[in-house]
């Protein structure tokens, strides 16, 4: 597995510039977050990464090789994006939904994918979603439909995973699982970069983070060291200092209001 | 899962086989069993003695082409409409939501009411284009194309042909050939013969069999365009030329029958009710179902008030909408 | 003022044999007042008639052809919905005529020509989106008339006869306060001189519809003609005045002759070409030896010129070689 280097991404929207010539590295089998203010451009980055945002300018390399030019099945097969409030009304199972992730190896008129079976199984026990797999989903949770959806993103069987916002909407013991399949994932080898709206989650947990702010890459690198308080300030105008979760022992970023 | 996938195929193509050969049976003029099968089997080279000349016509250019056109037509209308279900993320699409059937519509009865009732299907499957082309137009201008904005840009066309149609049929329709009007807006198979048969089965060959295989790319659909194109489908294209091939195929058969409705609405929920939603298998078994539906429909439009005649569009309003709403108010308590 | 009555003569179209040609009694003196106010109960509605009507709007070519045999020609101050021409022996009454539209009229047109009579061949312009509504056009001072054989509204109707065709013509005769007995009893002469068949050949009434036919059924005119002319139509048994009738029970059937009803839009000539064309229908019997009558389409509506029609579908019939 090889690190993701984004170089001089810009995506506009008529007049308005979105995302800004940025560029940042996420290290190969760790969890990058990206961070920042609502309306900061995260989305549209991670969507822009993913190749479904169409980009004015930039590239994502992986081992040299661009991953923007290449066609979409293809890329699909290396990168998988779980987006943000994904939801269907068809009343498909658990397995169907995963199966969907499989649509990129598949031959075009579906079929010649004869691990299939095995690979949507796997993915849904990595997720800890097995109980889920004959289940409607239009019957799950918040937290239950995501791990589903992460299991789909996995039977792409991608080097990195994307995920917009994978916390949303989730009450924290839901919260608190995700991130442990994160790490569970990048523990596999999978490059993780997932735009995470909870500042004190990623600072958790994410290896390495990068600080958007109106469509700016306003610092990135490892967690600590990059999210200084005089960032925090500068950004999300907050106070900020670091300490450490009694329960956990993690680091913790404590943040009052000026 | 897979065992009752094959096992309720195998059914339905048993059924639709049967339901051709037992329809072709049934008719106003009572004529046996043995005469129906050496009329055919003559016709098809076997050395039997064939029946009467009438009795002959009856079943080879009246009942048998009628209800062949009728079997694909049903599957050919249940596959459009199991697509544009998928397409436009709404289970209550059918295929006459993109202007089709008004277009077609249109076509025809202009063509019928100047008494050049002989290029009917081609002014009817025109109309139909037509009609596609301006919907696909208006939904382009000004913005991205979304389902959304494609089915009311449909919506708009349907309405302004609908008011053309009426337009011409008060302007130009003298004593009572308002009935043939009224007969081809309903949906008729009474006029298929084999020409129509030709058509119908070119159109489900040529474009509704690869349509079945859409089902990985229409399944890939189920979360919505980002989804899609993060599995590496091409949504814009993809989206187009389903739309496209879609509208071709419900174009040439509603030039052919007129526009039937219900089927393509109805049948594919009955199907996804039995198999559930994944594509691969619904456009399959939906295309059997539909044939075997609209052969019975057509079967009870031609006997139920022997000998007079209803459009069989009648019959598939009054079975289908019971069932659509039934489907509705089941819905809704699911939800 | 007199008119003549000129013999009744269908328009030869196609295999039309022969006409029946009564000699034409000159018709009486028409007097506009005397004789008290009419009343007659027109398809449930009572109209009261002062004095018998001096501006006519007649709609539908049996209300005009019936005003035209009645010598009233001249009172006639509009004509709509023509089915067709009418006979020859009017075609110079006709020709002043003022035709309102071709199609059903509006209000507003029939008003404009200030009528105190609209008579009608078929109900349905009796709609405010056609000539008005009776009450309406009866609180303006204009009386309405229904063709009390194309009466709908006030039930199903009773098999039709000729006697209803010559008390329709005795109860318009009344209203204008004319004598009608001329016209009945020339009628009544021609139909008594129609040696019906006596073949027990069988026929279709063929009117319109490619995919689905519709034909004369068992109550209406098309039944009554072909009834006296000596043939037993297929769709007797059918209680209608006209129907759809599949084509597939019309090839079992197998008629011996059919009656093509001849219109603009539907002409006869059009028919045979589909009954040639469709195989199903090229190997019936009247198809393949060409027996064919040809009825226009006024002349296929109860009126006037039904004893023509079934004069001239007899004499036709004589013609056909059949056992």
């Amino acid at each position: 597995m090889s690190a993701i280097e984004v170089r001089s991404v810009t995506v506009r929207a008529g007049e308005k510039t979105l995302v800004d010539d940025v560029g940042f590295d996420a290290p190969s089998g760790e969890f990058t977050a990206l961070v920042g203010p609502n309306g900061a451009g995260k989305s549209t980055l991670l969507r822009a990464i993913a190749g479904i945002e169409h980009a004015a300018s930039g590239i994502v390399l992986q081992d040299g090789a661009d991953l923007l030019a290449l066609p979409r099945r293809a890329r699909a097969r290396k990168l998988a994006l779980v987006e943000q409030d994904a939801a269907t009304e068809l009343p498909l199972t658990g397995s169907d939904v995963v199966r969907l992730g499989r649509s990129p190896h598949e031959s075009i008129i579906g079929g010649g994918d004869p691990d299939a079976e095995g690979i949507v199984a796997d993915a849904l026990e990595r997720t800890g979603a097995t109980a889920f797999a004959d289940r409607d989903i239009t019957t799950l949770s918040g937290g239950e439909r995501q791990r589903v959806l992460i299991a789909r993103a996995l039977a792409q069987q991608p080097q990195v995973l994307l995920l917009d916002e994978p916390t949303n909407h989730l009450d924290l013991a839901a919260q608190l699982d995700v991130v442990t399949l994160i790490e569970n994932v990048t523990a596999a080898g999978v490059t993780v970069i997932a735009a995470i709206h909870d500042l004190s989650i990623a600072a958790a947990h994410a290896d390495a983070v990068v600080v958007l702010a109106e469509g700016r890459v306003a610092a990135s690198g490892p967690t600590e060291p990059t999210l200084t308080p005089e960032l925090i300030g500068d950004v999300f105008g907050v106070s900020a200092q670091w300490t450490r979760n009694p329960l956990t022992g993690r680091p913790l970023l404590a943040v009052a209001s000026r | 899962m897979i065992a009752r996938r094959w096992i309720v195929t195998g059914v339905l193509v048993l059924a639709l086989v049967l339901s051709i050969l037992a329809a072709v049976t049934i008719g106003s003029a009572q004529i046996p069993l043995g005469d129906v099968v050496a009329s055919i089997l003559g016709h098809l080279g076997a050395p039997v003695a064939t029946p009467d000349p009438l009795r002959d016509a009856i079943v080879w250019e009246l009942r048998l082409p009628r209800v062949i056109t009728a079997a694909l037509v049903g599957a050919g209308l249940a596959i459009s409409g199991a697509i544009m279900q998928s397409i436009i993320r709404n289970q209550l699409a059918d295929p006459y939501l993109l202007g089709l059937s008004s277009g077609a519509s249109l076509g025809a009865v202009s063509v019928l009411l100047l008494g050049v009732a002989f290029v009917l299907p081609v002014a009817a499957f025109a109309g139909a284009v037509l009609a596609l082309i301006a919907t696909l137009a208006l939904a382009r201008a000004g913005g991205p194309v979304t389902p959304s904005r494609t089915v009311l840009a449909g919506v708009a066309v349907s309405s302004l042909a609908g008011a053309l149609t009426s337009f011409v049929i008060f302007w130009t329709a003298q004593g009572d050939s308002y009935r043939d009007v009224l007969s081809w807006l309903l949906g008729s198979l009474a006029g298929a013969r084999w020409p129509a048969v030709t058509i119908a089965g070119i159109a489900l060959l040529v474009v509704g069999v690869p349509l079945l295989f859409s089902g990985r790319l229409l399944d890939g659909f189920a979360f919505g365009d980002t989804s899609a194109a993060g599995l590496g489908i091409n949504v814009q294209s993809t989206r187009w030329m389903l739309l496209t091939a879609t509208a071709l195929l419900t174009g040439a058969m509603v030039s052919v029958s007129g526009a039937i409705g219900f089927i393509g609405l109805v049948v594919p929920h009955a199907v996804r009710l039995v198999v559930g939603p994944g594509n691969r298998i619904l456009l399959p078994l939906a295309a059997l179902a539909g044939g075997i539906f609209l052969v019975w429909a057509d079967t009870l439009a031609r006997t139920a008030f022997d000998p007079r005649e209803l459009p069989v569009g009648i019959i598939t309003a009054l079975v289908g909408a019971p069932v659509f709403a039934a489907l509705l108010l089941r819905r809704r308590r699911v939800a | 003022m007199a008119s003549r009555l000129a013999p009744l003569a269908l328009v030869p179209l196609l295999l039309l044999a022969g006409c029946a040609a009564a000699p034409a009694p000159a018709a009486s003196e028409i007097p506009t007042t005397g004789g008290g106010p009419v009343t007659v109960t027109n398809c449930g509605v009572e109209v009261t008639f002062d004095d018998a009507p001096e501006r006519v709007v007649a709609i539908k070519s049996t209300s005009i052809e019936l005003l035209l045999a009645l010598g009233l020609g001249d009172r006639i101050v509009g004509t709509a919905f023509a089915d067709g021409p009418v006979p020859e022996q009017w075609a110079d009454a006709a020709a002043d005529l003022h035709e309102v539209s071709a199609f059903m009229p509006n209000e507003e047109s029939v008003l404009e020509l200030e009528p105190d009579l609209v008579y009608s061949g078929w109900e349905s312009a009796f709609a405010a989106d056609a000539a008005g509504e009776r009450d309406e056009l009866s609180a303006l001072g204009i009386q309405s008339y229904v063709q009390p054989a194309a009466c709908r509204s006030t039930g199903p109707l009773p098999k039709l006869t000729f006697d209803e065709i010559f008390t329709e013509i005795r109860e318009l005769a009344a209203i204008f306060r004319i004598d009608p007995e001329p016209l009945v009893e020339a009628q009544t002469a021609q139909l008594d001189a129609i040696e019906p068949d006596t073949r027990g050949l069988t026929a279709l009434w063929y009117s319109s519809g490619t995919d689905i036919p519709y034909v004369g059924a068992g109550t209406g005119a098309p039944e009554l003609v072909l009834e006296t002319a000596g043939l037993t139509n297929i769709a007797a048994d059918i209680d209608e005045t006209w129907t759809s009738l599949g084509w597939e029970a019309i090839v079992a059937a197998d008629p011996d002759v059919i009656v093509l009803v001849d219109a603009d839009w539907n002409t006869a000539a059009d028919k045979i070409a589909l009954l040639e064309s469709n195989p199903a229908t090229a190997s019936l019997s009247a198809v393949q030896n060409q027996r064919y009558i040809t009825i226009p389409f006024p002349a296929g509506e109860a009126g006037v010129r039904s004893v023509d029609a079934a004069a001239a579908i007899a004499a036709a019939v004589a013609e056909f070689d059949l056992p």
